[in-house]
């Protein structure tokens, strides 16, 4: 199992790096970012100093091994935009982020998955009809369509809730997170529903195909010969043999919805990390940019590491054919 | 009894603190602005929106009022007491919010922290020509420049002052975010005092009660950074916010008929510009078959006309633009210095066009491609694409690339495009800015054209702009640059279209707006209402 995980780690330390180099020379490709950020008044010699401050004179192969050396030290850059350390704008910025998405993802798998169970053990029901023809709604219509309606109708119109912004925060081990206060949780709602609504449809579609697969196989008969009442065979048999399909695209959803909940922060003017890297991206601000798809490369490598274990944990096969 | 009387104390105490409570409510301006300051430190971007939410703790020595004319500020008044060297008076008794007082000391401590100190949108541009400082007294400062500089209170606008002992420790690139961001350093003279600001996030300020221009109408002041259009608006709606800049010109006539809500609209410094190549040979032009052309059309003055003559500006306006701009056929705004009053009216004429094309050789036409950002100003990936129906319309067959301004700055740098659609702000106010860096031929060495991005070259524009520079009369250079004015535009290598308009919005029952052509969104001049 130790040997699995290092292995792991070490993939993931060279898809970082191969990140980086794409990074680099992706933005090399598109242009010099002084070119973006000079004031157009600026005189030919000052454009020269700004480009040698910046290091930006350099040959790139010499830029990015100046990069790779600081960064071996934990030392990111500076952001051109804002002068700070770039790994500490991105993770003062990832409290807000994790929650918005841990939030609209925890949402869509407990709502989601008894929903599409249910739909897949009575599919013929009107209930059942009806929840796969609003998960078709989820799939179909734009996340940035979606947000402006609930602003309009909740915030503007009604006024139950707030149109955008976070609300307070309580620092719990130096970190600001707002799903601990009312006004936070207000604020949470929408743009968590908002991001949830696509996996939701996602989730109850799979869990539904998963159940109607499972209900016609043996060990279902089985249990019920035995006398077990149906919850218990739904939610003690069924669920288990689905779970695995469920958990892979749990893990997935919430790698992309951290890394790019970008349309729904954007709407909802969320304080997360999608906005700060949409916002590098038309500055050119390399540093940034670098260091958020490095650190993102990583957060989806763990991601991934925690589902295959959680594999294991589920399906003793995969656990002996690890250690074998 | 006693029990009566402490309760009606209660009441008489919880009476008492919801009325205060309801003060501080009406007292707060809570402001939903499209972008924020990058650094609460002023000397590192010369960012518009950085400079809009510096001026709210930080004065400059000079103050652009809202046409963007320059007035006495920290400064009370300037004079050249010979060709190199201006003499600003400061004026007495201006206190920063930690009590000192502002003396010559703190402004020569901000001019010299300027380069140090800035980022890559340097404000190294409002001093680069202070060659040295002398302080005769607390209350006068001399500027000794290398050359005449007659801009020099212009460049001035920008000059924030900051406090030579709260800033001491903000004095290199590396310390100077963190003093600042902190609200160490962040001490300043202007109406409002430091409370918090996250990067992106929020900035909450509190009023500075001594402030020598008198106090401002709020207590405090809430700057929400909400850049998606639709997100500041709903704000706005939902009342979350009493004020917002940059309305999209899409939900102006739903704001403006909003009994609760109140709009206004102001011009902007900003001009749209069609820039023309003037090379010999340029890439991006072919003939009606595809093939690269070998001569430049753009050389023919013909064909710049027959190009200006194609575009019917009322239209870009009133469709595009849905009534954001005003036409315009300079490159500055009317009234700023430099502006010509001489220049005729612009006329929209196809046949002539056609006509003169055909003199010029190409009576079938050609094909451009037309360049321009679709995100960096309002409107301006679709007038560019209107420009390009327009010019198709005589034959000159348009490919329209509206790209994102990442893309396109850096290959407009290069000098990669024969035909590009620019805006430009003329944020200090007055021509030498604008005609300096775009009409004269780039001449490195004396740090003009540096933004020529066309190659445009006239011998004559040269010499007026290098005039106009050394002299220090202000009426004999005001002439000088007119003239330039007249001459480029007759030129027609920048055939200018439009100028563009802003709007804000605001509870009508709170607030009180006030626009300015620099797009700046100041609480201190908003009046509070009730």
């Amino acid at each position: 199992m130790l040997g699995f995980v290092i292995q792991r780690l070490l993939q993931a330390a060279a898809i970082m790096l191969a990140m980086s180099v794409i990074v680099f020379t992706g933005v090399y490709a598109i242009g010099n970012p002084i070119d973006v950020l000079i004031p157009p008044d600026a005189d030919q010699k000052l454009r020269a100093e700004v480009i040698v401050r910046y290091g930006l004179d350099l040959p790139l192969w010499r830029q990015y091994l100046v990069f790779l050396g600081n960064a071996l030290q934990g030392d990111f850059g500076r952001s051109f935009l804002y002068a700070l350390p770039t790994l500490q704008l991105i993770l003062s910025r990832l409290p807000a982020t994790l929650e918005l998405a841990l939030a609209a993802t925890l949402a869509a798998t407990l709502i989601g998955v008894p929903l599409g169970m249910y739909a897949g053990y009575r599919p013929d029901s009107i209930p059942a009809r009806l929840i796969m023809g609003l998960s078709v709604l989820g799939f179909s219509l734009p996340t940035f369509w979606v947000g402006l309606i609930l602003i309009l109708t909740f915030a503007v119109h009604l006024g139950w809730l707030p149109a955008g912004g976070r609300g307070a925060t309580v620092e719990v081990f130096g970190v600001g997170w707002s799903f601990l206060t009312r006004d936070g949780l207000m604020h949470l709602l929408l743009p968590a529903l908002n991001l949830s609504l696509f996996k939701l449809a996602m989730l109850t579609r799979l869990a539904r195909a998963g159940t109607r697969e499972a209900m016609l196989s043996d060990f279902v008969k089985f249990a019920r010969a035995q006398g077990l009442s149906e919850p218990l065979v739904l939610f003690r048999h069924v669920l288990k043999t689905i779970a695995i399909p469920l958990v892979t695209v749990f893990g997935l959803e919430l790698g992309t919805t951290l890394a790019f909940a970008v349309v729904t922060e954007t709407i909802f003017s969320w304080p997360g990390m999608g906005k700060l890297i949409i916002d590098s991206i038309t500055a050119l601000d390399r540093p940034v940019m670098v260091a958020y798809l490095i650190l993102i490369t990583f957060l989806f490598v763990v991601i991934n590491l925690v589902v295959d274990l959680v594999y294991a944990v589920l399906d003793p096969r995969l656990r002996q054919g690890r250690t074998a | 009894m006693r029990i009566e009387t402490r309760l009606r104390t209660f009441a008489a105490a919880l009476a008492l603190s919801v009325a205060a409570f309801g003060t501080v409510q009406a007292q707060t301006l809570t402001m939903g602005v499209r972008g924020g300051p990058e650094s609460l430190d002023p000397h590192f971007s010369a960012l518009g929106t950085h400079a809009d939410a510096a001026k709210h703790i930080f004065d400059t020595l000079v103050w652009a009022d809202e046409k963007n004319q320059v007035v006495p500020w920290l400064a009370e008044s300037w004079k050249a007491v010979d060709d190199t060297t201006w003499e600003f008076k400061l004026r007495r008794g201006v206190k920063f919010h930690n009590g000192q007082e502002m003396t010559a000391a703190d402004v020569k401590y901000s001019v010299e922290r300027m380069p140090v100190v800035t980022g890559p949108t340097t404000t190294a541009i409002y001093v680069k020509s202070v060659a040295a400082m002398e302080i005769p007294d607390p209350y006068t400062i001399r500027f000794k420049t290398k050359e005449p500089v007659a801009t020099l209170p212009y460049d001035f606008v920008r000059l924030f002052v900051v406090s030579a002992q709260a800033a001491a420790a903000a004095n290199t690139k590396e310390s100077a975010p963190q003093e600042f961001n902190s609200g160490k350093a962040a001490i300043g003279t202007g109406p409002f005092k430091y409370v918090s600001w996250t990067p992106k996030g929020d900035l909450v300020l509190e009023r500075h009660d001594g402030y020598w221009k008198g106090a401002a109408p709020w207590q405090r002041v809430v700057r929400k950074e909400i850049p998606a259009d639709p997100a500041r608006v709903a704000a706005l709606r939902a009342g979350q916010v009493d004020v917002i800049n940059y309305v999209p010109s899409a939900d102006f006539e739903t704001l403006r008929k909003d009994p609760k809500l109140a709009t206004v609209k102001g011009d902007s410094v900003y001009v749209f510009n069609l820039q023309l190549d003037q090379r010999e040979q340029t890439p991006k032009v072919y003939d009606n078959d595809g093939k690269p052309l070998a001569k430049n059309p753009f050389r023919d003055a013909r064909v710049r006309e027959a190009l200006d003559l194609a575009i019917d500006r009322q239209t870009l306006v009133d469709i595009v633009l849905e009534g954001f701009g005003k036409p315009t056929g300079q490159l500055m705004p009317d009234g700023f210095f430099g502006s010509s009053t001489k220049i005729p009216a612009k006329v929209h004429n196809i046949n002539k066009a056609k006509e003169l094309l055909a003199t010029a050789g190409y009576p079938n036409g050609f094909k451009i491609d037309l360049y321009c950002s679709n995100d960096r100003l309002p409107g301006d990936g679709p007038t560019c694409g209107a420009l390009g129906q327009m010019f198709a319309k005589i034959g000159v067959t348009t490919n329209v690339q509206a790209i994102s301004r990442t893309v396109y700055f850096p290959a407009q740098a290069r000098l990669e495009y024969s035909a590009f659609m620019n805006g430009w702000g003329t944020l200090t106010g007055e021509a030498s800015y604008t005609l300096g860096s775009m009409a004269h031929t780039p001449a490195p060495n004396i740090g003009l054209g540096q933004f020529n991005r066309i190659q445009y070259s006239n011998p004559e524009v040269d010499k007026l702009l290098q005039e106009g520079r050394r002299t220090l009369d202000d009426a004999k250079r005001r002439a000088l640059y007119e003239q330039a004015m007249e001459k480029i535009v007759a030129d027609r290598a920048y055939i200018s279209l439009i100028v563009l308009q802003t709007a804000w919005a605001g509870q009508a029952a709170k607030v009180e707006l006030a626009p300015r052509v620099d797009e700046e969104t100041l609480a201190y001049f908003y009046k509070r209402k009730g």
